[in-house]
């Protein structure tokens, strides 16, 4: 299952002292259900910034964000919490693993913020694990793994509750240039298994080239990065 | 094989209390945090058993001290004014469901003298045998009984003669004359520690002699301390005008207010401790946000709501408090029974009233500690895990 995801006008400015930082001015999105999409663009351009916008962490100062028809922007508290839970999986740089919980686990979190029942849920997160190679890893803590081997639970977590929307920041910057190709081998793997919706920020061209749209964040505006 | 593999992540629990307690084993790794968690729950530990030993210790001595002072107070006193037949209002009385006895008595001020010697005595005089109030005493009949203390540093027996001297003259053409009466001494009895006064016991007719027309009191015996409300009460409804009904609880409402407020300040004075242990708790809760910042931001970008983070927390301390006032629970309940068991803690009985310092643990103070320490300590993490609450995903994931 995948939504389409429309942005228009979106603005975000942050005050930095006495000095206002306007880092999005007016972005417009559209990206097709199924699609994946890069947004790259040099550091501080914005591309995290709205990808927290898409991904409902931040608020937007004006503009409107909709996700699978629904404007993000009317829900808030516990209702857009939820939403999250079950409509957007996230996978970032720094993959932040929960210490105390291991591999298999961690992958279940989503599940247990849904309330989903445990057997399915660790039936579903054991599956997962498979698909990413981790089956003798899953119940290792985040400390006995190695950085790939974290970046693939993360992804695992991100697509446990199979979200219509995954949104990646920069998933291999931390991790050195084979592992970080062989971890968005598995990301396209899976995107393309789900059917999901897919928006990567990188700055890395080979990963953004994998991408079937190049879109490029400058000067607080997003263009065609093709062109 | 699936479900049981699950049981390590809390099969059935809420995803909140999954986390609470992974963070609250995760104090076991992380040194500082430990360090804290140790204080809040010591702290906790300290307090509530130092409230519970506290408090046995100060009711074992209350107790003691009311046992004493409640041998020496009638269950109900009827005092019947001079203008009235005290024997008369003792006969109704005698008749009275409930009653199991009645005894007439008359206090008055005076003094005892022994070959030269004077010293102020309180007049007690009673009908009948002697009162269980004066203990020890050889013999109960009627006559004079003296403290042991007294006879002892007068060097007086029983059988020798005392006088015995009112503070009420009888006037004379000649002037005001002391009432005096010369009588054999019939026994001694023990003082109670707690008594501060010497205490004379006299037949009735010598006190009335003594004594002149006086208040006369009906001693009630109400068959228990307990009963003694609903006897007074019926002895109310059938006395005449004049004549005033008092239950022990009256007669001593000095004591128990006292004795009650001392319990009220010192619960008070050692709730601080609870309350600083309360503030460690808060620390704790604190720091342990703080360590886990951005995981916290994580679980907010997997669809926990500020509300469920909220819960993490409060359930946090909330595990620190219980096992916190659990430890002091166990300490202080174990500590006292100990303590009074092989009566450990010993006293010069020449200073106190009792050899040993008794603990006497209420279900109800316990119950109070046990309410008012976890209260203070939830309201501590409600608090700090507000902060939890606050924090949004990008900011908690900034690096």
């Amino acid at each position: 299952m995948s939504v389409g995801v429309s942005v228009r006008g979106l603005e975000k400015a942050y005050e930095d002292g006495a000095r206002r930082v306007e880092v999005l001015r007016g972005v417009d999105l559209s990206v097709t259900a199924g699609e994946r999409v890069a947004i790259v663009g040099p550091s501080g351009s914005g591309k995290s910034t709205l990808l927290h916008l898409l991904g409902t962490l931040d608020r937007p100062d004006a503009g409107t964000v909709e996700i699978g028809g629904q404007a993000v922007g009317e829900l808030t508290g516990s209702r857009l919490a939820a939403f999250r839970n079950r409509t957007i999986g996230f996978v970032f740089q720094f993959h932040e693993l929960l210490a105390e919980f291991t591999a298999l686990e961690n992958v279940m979190l989503p599940g247990r913020i849904a309330r989903r029942p445990l057997g399915e849920l660790e039936e579903r997160a054991r599956e997962l694990l498979e698909e990413v190679g981790m089956t003798r890893r899953s119940d290792h803590f985040p400390s006995q793994l190695s950085g790939g081997e974290r970046q693939r639970v993360a992804l695992c977590r991100a697509l446990i509750l199979d979200p219509p929307l995954l949104l990646a920041d920069e998933p291999t910057g931390n991790l050195d240039p084979v592992i970080g190709d062989r971890v968005f081998d598995l990301l396209v793997e899976l995107q393309e298994r789900h059917g999901t919706t897919a928006v990567v920020v990188t700055h890395n061209p080979e990963i953004a080239r994998r991408c079937a749209r190049l879109l490029s964040l400058e000067n607080g505006f997003l263009h065609d990065g093709n062109r | 094989m699936i479900l049981a593999r699950s049981a390590d992540c809390g099969p059935g629990l809420p995803f909140a209390a999954v986390v609470a307690l992974r963070y609250l084993r995760s104090t076991r790794r992380d040194s500082f945090v430990r360090f804290l968690s140790l204080v809040a729950c010591g702290g906790l530990a300290v307090g509530v058993a130092a409230l519970i030993l506290s408090l046995a210790a100060l009711t074992g001595f209350q107790d003691a001290l009311k046992e004493e002072i409640l041998s020496r107070t009638p269950e109900v006193a009827v005092d019947v004014p001079p203008d009235r037949d005290a024997a008369e209002v003792a006969v109704a009385i005698a008749g009275v469901e409930g009653v199991l006895g009645v005894r007439r008595s008359v206090e008055g001020r005076g003094w005892i003298l022994s070959e030269g010697r004077v010293r102020s005595v309180l007049l007690e005089g009673f009908e009948g045998a002697l009162p269980e109030s004066y203990a020890e005493a050889p013999s109960r009949g009627p006559g004079v009984y003296l403290p042991e203390r007294l006879a002892a540093s007068w060097g007086l027996e029983a059988g020798d003669r005392v006088e015995i001297a009112s503070n009420r003259p009888t006037l004379t053409p000649l002037g005001p004359q002391p009432r005096v009466l010369r009588r054999p001494v019939a026994g001694l009895y023990r003082a109670g520690r707690t008594e501060q006064e010497d205490r004379l016991a006299l037949p009735l007719a010598d006190a009335g002699r003594l004594l002149g027309p006086l208040t006369e009191r009906v001693e009630v015996d109400a068959g228990g301390l307990e009963r003694a409300q609903r006897v007074a009460t019926r002895l109310a409804d059938v006395l005449p005008e004049g004549v005033t009904v008092r239950t022990w609880r009256e007669l001593e409402r000095g004591l128990f207010f006292a004795l009650r407020l001392e319990k009220s300040v010192m619960f008070v004075a050692l709730s601080l401790i609870v309350g600083v242990a309360a503030l460690a708790l808060v620390a704790d809760v604190h720091l342990v946000i703080a360590a886990k910042r951005a995981e916290l931001g994580m679980l907010g970008t997997l669809g926990a709501s500020p509300s469920a983070l909220r819960r993490v927390f409060l359930l946090f301390g909330a595990g620190l408090a219980t096992v916190g006032g659990g430890v002091g629970l166990a300490l202080g309940l174990s500590g006292a029974h100990l303590l009074d068991r092989y009566r450990l803690l010993r006293l010069p009985p020449r200073v106190y009233f009792l050899d040993h310092v008794p603990f006497t643990v209420r279900l109800a103070d316990v119950a109070v500690i046990l309410l008012v320490s976890l209260g203070l300590s939830l309201a501590c993490a409600v608090w700090a895990a507000g902060r939890a609450a606050a924090l949004t995903p990008v900011e908690a994931l900034r690096r």
